[in-house]
């Protein structure tokens, strides 16, 4: 308990550091925001363009789509936040030797990491996506309370999971040499999760429901909302899903730490 | 002669660009992977889309196999013409390495294309080949309409490099303008995907956008091309919309110079 309200004071003065860095820069930041938002606004024209014309896909109504690609920007908003450390991980840190810093420090490496630098323009992802909710529920008149009131936490979790599969692979960079590795691919199969697993041959599904969860960070997360009876169990999974991958996460990084060998710069 | 001795500086530019990649080989083999998802996420949602309408049907004018060709060819197209100029320049800019590249007797435009199509030479080989062959044996992908489509289709293709190259290189002069650059390309990168007609063909837009669309360079880098090579695009259609593609190759590096022209004034390097 004590650690975690440590830990959470810390974050708070993490995030409002960089906060006060960025706003410095007011006009600046407004671009940032600005081009963060065109690029949501233009994938979400995607499917807007194509959903609207056909107004069912494989059993699901236009709003649920909207619904399902709105509530999937909630978790990935999250997750841009807080992973702008991650994917130059390798580079900023192990070549450049600045791990060595994060290392003296008496708190989590992992923790440093993550909240040392923030895609702060990345929360409009978040608001973005919400409204996108906002608008869906409003269409969509049968839909579950608990499954509603659960969304949130629910987001909190894809967002973990999401987080805990990256640092997996920026993890692999203790091991390997070639610094981009498998993070691209994969950052790639999050579009599949932004629509319904339906669609997909059984080997896609089994894909995002195992090795690489996705599926339970922005599709099952709204199934008991939108009462897809089927998806019941998966969706009282995901919690599950997230702490077991984000133990794998810290077990990895601390065999990693083990492992590391400073530059020496 | 002197035409080939003009041209030697940027072939070199061109040849270097091409073995820097090779030294990072690693990393396309994991990009023939990134591709592959790219491609295949939009199969099911194509197949999705047609089975709603049922077997046979067409939309926007395609049937499914022609979408199908068209997804993938774009994605594979797509592979050949991306490059890199916009965040080289504006790092260049940012971090003063501009000096080293202005005391080249050396013209900075041409220098950043050859170097875009150097590197475009290097993912024919090692990218858009493998991939294009890798969709090919996976999906059904309708081979191209007609051996004169084909030709027009590499035509179109290597339009479509340059026509990126340009666009970058002015992306990239505007970008610097603002201090998250990153920003503005990651933005750049989802918006054209939406223009250009990668992810959906421009016959899918209403009206209104379809009439701004035609006005506009982007849809020249994938529509144009798949359509040329489905045979949608033949005769009279596929000369006006090469030439449409061509002029705006043209209009846009006349753009670049006149931007590069302004912002190279404004230059201050430090000593650093």
């Amino acid at each position: 308990m004590e650690s975690l309200r440590f830990h959470a004071r810390l974050f708070a003065l993490y995030f409002a550091q960089y906060v006060k860095a960025r706003l410095a820069y007011r006009a600046d930041f407004a671009t940032a925001v600005l081009a963060s938002f065109l690029g949501t606004a233009a994938s979400f024209s995607v499917v807007l363009l194509l959903f609207s014309r056909f107004p069912h896909l494989a059993g699901w109504s236009f709003p649920e789509i909207v619904f399902l690609y709105g509530f999937s920007l909630l978790p990935y908003g999250l997750f841009s936040v807080l992973s702008a450390n991650l994917y130059e991980f390798a580079d900023r840190y192990l070549v450049e030797g600045r791990f060595d810093r994060i290392l003296l420090r008496p708190v989590s490496p992992l923790f440093q990491i993550f909240f040392e630098s923030f895609r702060l323009e990345s929360l409009q992802e978040v608001v973005t996506g919400g409204a996108a909710v906002a608008w869906a529920v409003s269409r969509l008149p049968d839909l579950s309370p608990l499954g509603l009131a659960l969304l949130p936490l629910w987001a909190v979790f894809g967002a973990v999971i999401y987080l805990s599969v990256f640092g997996i692979l920026t993890a692999s960079s203790f091991w390997i040499e070639d610094r981009v590795g498998l993070a691209p691919p994969v950052f790639n199969l999050m579009a599949f999760g932004r629509y319904p697993i339906t669609i997909y041959d059984l080997k896609v599904k089994v894909l995002l429901s195992t090795v690489i969860p996705f599926a339970f960070a922005s599709f099952y997360p709204t199934t008991l909302a939108l009462k897809r009876a089927d998806f019941t169990p998966y969706f009282w999974a995901v919690p599950a899903v997230a702490l077991l991958f984000a133990l794998l996460n810290r077990a990895l990084w601390r065999r990693g730490i083990a492992r590391y060998g400073s530059t020496g710069s | 002669m002197t035409a080939l001795a003009l041209a030697r500086p940027y072939l070199a530019f061109a040849r270097t660009s091409f073995l820097n990649l090779l030294a990072y080989r690693a990393r396309y083999f994991v990009g023939i992977l990134t591709y592959f998802f790219n491609a295949t996420v939009w199969y099911y949602i194509w197949r999705a889309l047609f089975h709603e309408k049922g077997d046979g049907a067409t939309l926007g004018g395609f049937t499914f196999p022609q979408m199908l060709t068209y997804v993938t060819t774009g994605w594979a197209l797509r592979s050949f013409y991306f490059n890199e100029v916009d965040r080289e320049i504006a790092s260049q800019v940012r971090e003063g390495r501009l000096a080293m590249t202005l005391i080249k007797p050396v013209d900075v435009q041409a220098m950043t294309l050859s170097q875009a199509l150097g590197e475009s030479a290097f993912r024919l080989v090692l990218f858009t080949l493998p991939i294009g062959v890798l969709l090919g044996l996976v999906y059904p992908i309708l081979p191209p309409a007609s051996p004169s489509a084909f030709a027009l289709y590499l035509l179109s293709g290597l339009l479509s490099a340059l026509l990126v190259g340009a666009i970058n290189f002015c992306v990239g002069l505007v970008a610097i303008r603002t201090t998250s650059i990153l920003g503005v390309l990651r933005a750049k990168y989802l918006v054209l995907e939406l223009l250009s007609g990668l992810l959906v063909p421009v016959a899918f837009f209403p009206e209104p956008a379809r009439k701004v669309l035609v006005w506009l360079p982007f849809m020249h880098m994938n529509d144009t091309p798949g359509r040329i090579w489905l045979g949608l695009a033949t005769g009279a259609d596929a000369a006006r919309a090469l030439a449409l593609q061509a002029g705006w190759t043209v209009a846009l590096l006349l753009l670049g110079r006149v931007l590069w022209n302004a912002t190279a004034r404004r230059i201050e390097v430090q000593g650093g």
